[in-house]
């Protein structure tokens, strides 16, 4: 005799049940997708959809099980129901709690590179006026401080940060006496090209667990023409400068950041294999950002969201089919947005967060001690709009900044459950406010959906990642890339 | 006008807000302007816009099936507007935001 009840024992004996909130997306011909708002998920034919909103979809139905079991409907008796959807949106939403983690250091503008899509606006080595000095540093780390969050990230950025080594080193030697009173989880990174990385800076960098993000954009040729430097040799100094880093700070203290400009548009699986040879174990296919230079140049114009979906498609055919033959390599975009849709957590992404992780997850020092909501914030300041800019930390206090009109009114008005189109969108739980890009390239932090490229850029990510994952070794892959341990 | 169109949906069937929803995600194919007399039909006066694409025929037949979702979606919402509150009143409690 079983030691368990037949599931005839647990089914409805009266057929009925109530609806939990959920929206609905047509995402092909003779389906839809369900979401609830914690972002669980199930595909339907638009039938079965119109028989679950019509309570007639029977108990005996094999939907209904899982219907019922992913929280969109329940019977009488299912006390839980709420109390686990609830928990699970509140788990979704932690995050608000803790507030600001990444703190970002403009240590100078100057740059040895002149990337025609740099999206930061850069100046020329040799001009100081363009460096943090001491004084703004420490205003600075006074603000990071203040934060109630128990995780600090520092990051070091530019221009390139290493022309300006000696206020990292300050920067990193304050931070971390302040931190002997704090007791934070204190994490350094720096953003450099690797051009400039000198031994010494790299023993510094191993001395002080400094991880190193750099950047990599394919095959010399295409590396060297995004990314031009006298001398044409960007892709040597950073093939040379990662084998050094990878031996002093450790392998996997060195990570890399690919931007997608014109020319490397129909290359991506050049750009892949040239991760792979270099011993990286992901990619994050980076479309450009409408600031700084992509704008100035016209390269944000000389592709739209529907060449980056191709570009990206046909990445992620390749990665799903090199993981399939047993090369374990992970795409960072698609794998922040299956987080979302396949855990109940949020990976603090800025420009996939609701509300917006403008300020309240990520904030910018700028070397003039100027404070924006986020990088692409500072970026449009460089353009001359200063729409996100919420202070000067020699001016304004701790509380002035994160309570000025310009954070509050954006984090406000952006809300994705307000917004029309977005509110009723399946996707929702999945995507994100953006209210700065939407701001740059449309003039308005909302955007009108149905025209805005982010949008477009989401529908056609989440789709293609719904259509791959019904392959059941697909999944496979998807789930070992959200759940780490 | 040629490649215009005079859609009149009956108010019972459709909510004036799931007609709006609806006219709303074609913006960026559509003009949709909408009027509702009294008792009477909810009227769209549909072009299409400058330079698309897409033929005014297809755009029609998916506006169509867009009204029907924006009917569902509505209906849902409305049904599971009371659960969804307690939902967000369970999810938001003991967590100190809503002081």
């Amino acid at each position: 005799m079983s030691k368990f009840q037949r599931l005839d024992f647990y089914r409805s004996q009266t057929g009925r049940y109530h609806l939990l909130p959920f929206r609905f997306e047509r995402v092909g011909d003779g389906e839809v997708v369900v979401t609830n708002s914690a972002g669980e998920f199930a595909y339907l034919t638009p039938g079965k959809l119109k028989a679950l909103v019509s309570h007639t979809l029977p108990v005996t139905d094999p939907d209904y099980t899982l219907l019922r079991s992913r929280h969109f409907i329940r019977e009488e008796d299912d006390a839980a129901s709420l109390e686990l959807l609830a928990l699970k949106v509140r788990t979704r939403l932690s995050r608000l709690r803790d507030f600001t983690n990444l703190h970002l250091f403009v240590v100078t503008l100057r740059c040895d590179h002149s990337c025609h899509y740099c999206q930061v606006s850069r100046k020329t080595e040799d001009k100081a006026a363009f460096d943090m000095t001491p004084e703004t540093a420490s205003k600075a780390l006074d603000f990071v401080f203040r934060s109630p969050n128990n995780a600090v990230k520092i990051e070091f950025q530019g221009g390139e940060p290493l022309l300006n080594f000696p206020l990292i080193r300050h920067i990193v030697l304050d931070a971390e006496s302040r931190n002997l009173d704090f007791k934070k989880n204190l994490q350094f990174v720096i953003s450099t090209t690797l051009s400039l990385a000198t031994d010494t800076i790299l023993e510094f960098c191993r001395d002080h667990n400094i991880h190193l993000s750099s950047s990599l954009d394919g095959p010399e040729d295409l590396h060297n023409k995004n990314r031009p430097r006298p001398g044409r040799d960007s892709h040597a100094r950073f093939v040379e400068g990662l084998s050094r880093a990878r031996d002093m700070v450790g392998y996997d203290s060195v990570s890399a950041l690919m931007t997608t400009s014109p020319a490397s548009i129909g290359r991506v699986r050049d750009i892949i294999d040239e991760y792979l040879r270099l011993g990286f174990g992901s990619i994050f296919l980076r479309h450009l950002s409408p600031y700084g230079f992509a704008l100035k140049t016209k390269s944000f114009h000389e592709y739209n969201a529907e060449t980056w979906l191709d570009f990206y498609r046909e990445g992620m055919d390749y990665i799903i089919a090199l993981n399939e033959s047993g090369t374990r390599f992970v795409e960072h975009y698609s794998a922040l947005v299956l987080t979302k849709m396949l855990t109940s957590n949020d990976p603090g992404f800025i420009d996939l967060m609701n509300p917006s992780g403008a300020g309240i997850a990520a904030i910018v020092f700028n070397y003039d001690g100027d404070v924006y909501a986020s990088d692409e914030s500072r970026m449009l300041h460089e353009m001359g709009d200063s729409s996100f800019r919420l202070g000067n930390i020699h001016k304004n206090t701790y509380e002035e900044v994160f309570t000025s009109d310009a954070l509050l009114s954006t984090l406000e008005d952006s809300f994705t459950l307000s917004i029309p189109m977005c509110a009723d969108c399946a996707f929702e739980p999945w995507c994100g406010a953006d209210p700065v890009y939407h701001h740059a390239r449309y003039g308005d932090i909302l955007g009108r959906k149905p025209e805005s490229e982010f949008c477009k850029r989401m529908m056609g990510t989440i789709k293609y990642l719904l259509n791959a994952m019904k392959d059941a070794q697909t999944r496979e892959i998807f789930d070992r890339w959200v759940n780490k341990c | 006008m040629a490649g215009s169109l005079v859609l009149e949906l009956d108010s019972h069937i459709y909510r004036l807000e799931a007609v709006q929803k609806a006219a709303y995600r074609f913006i960026d194919r559509l003009t949709v302007l909408i009027s509702e007399r009294d008792g009477g039909p909810i009227v769209c006066e549909i072009e299409p816009i400058a330079g698309g694409t897409t033929l005014f025929d297809i755009l029609l037949a998916d506006f169509k099936r867009e009204l029907l979702d924006q009917q569902l979606r509505s209906k849902i919402k409305a049904e599971t507007e009371p659960v969804r509150n307690l939902i967000l009143a369970y999810a938001f409690s003991r967590s100190g935001l809503q002081q």
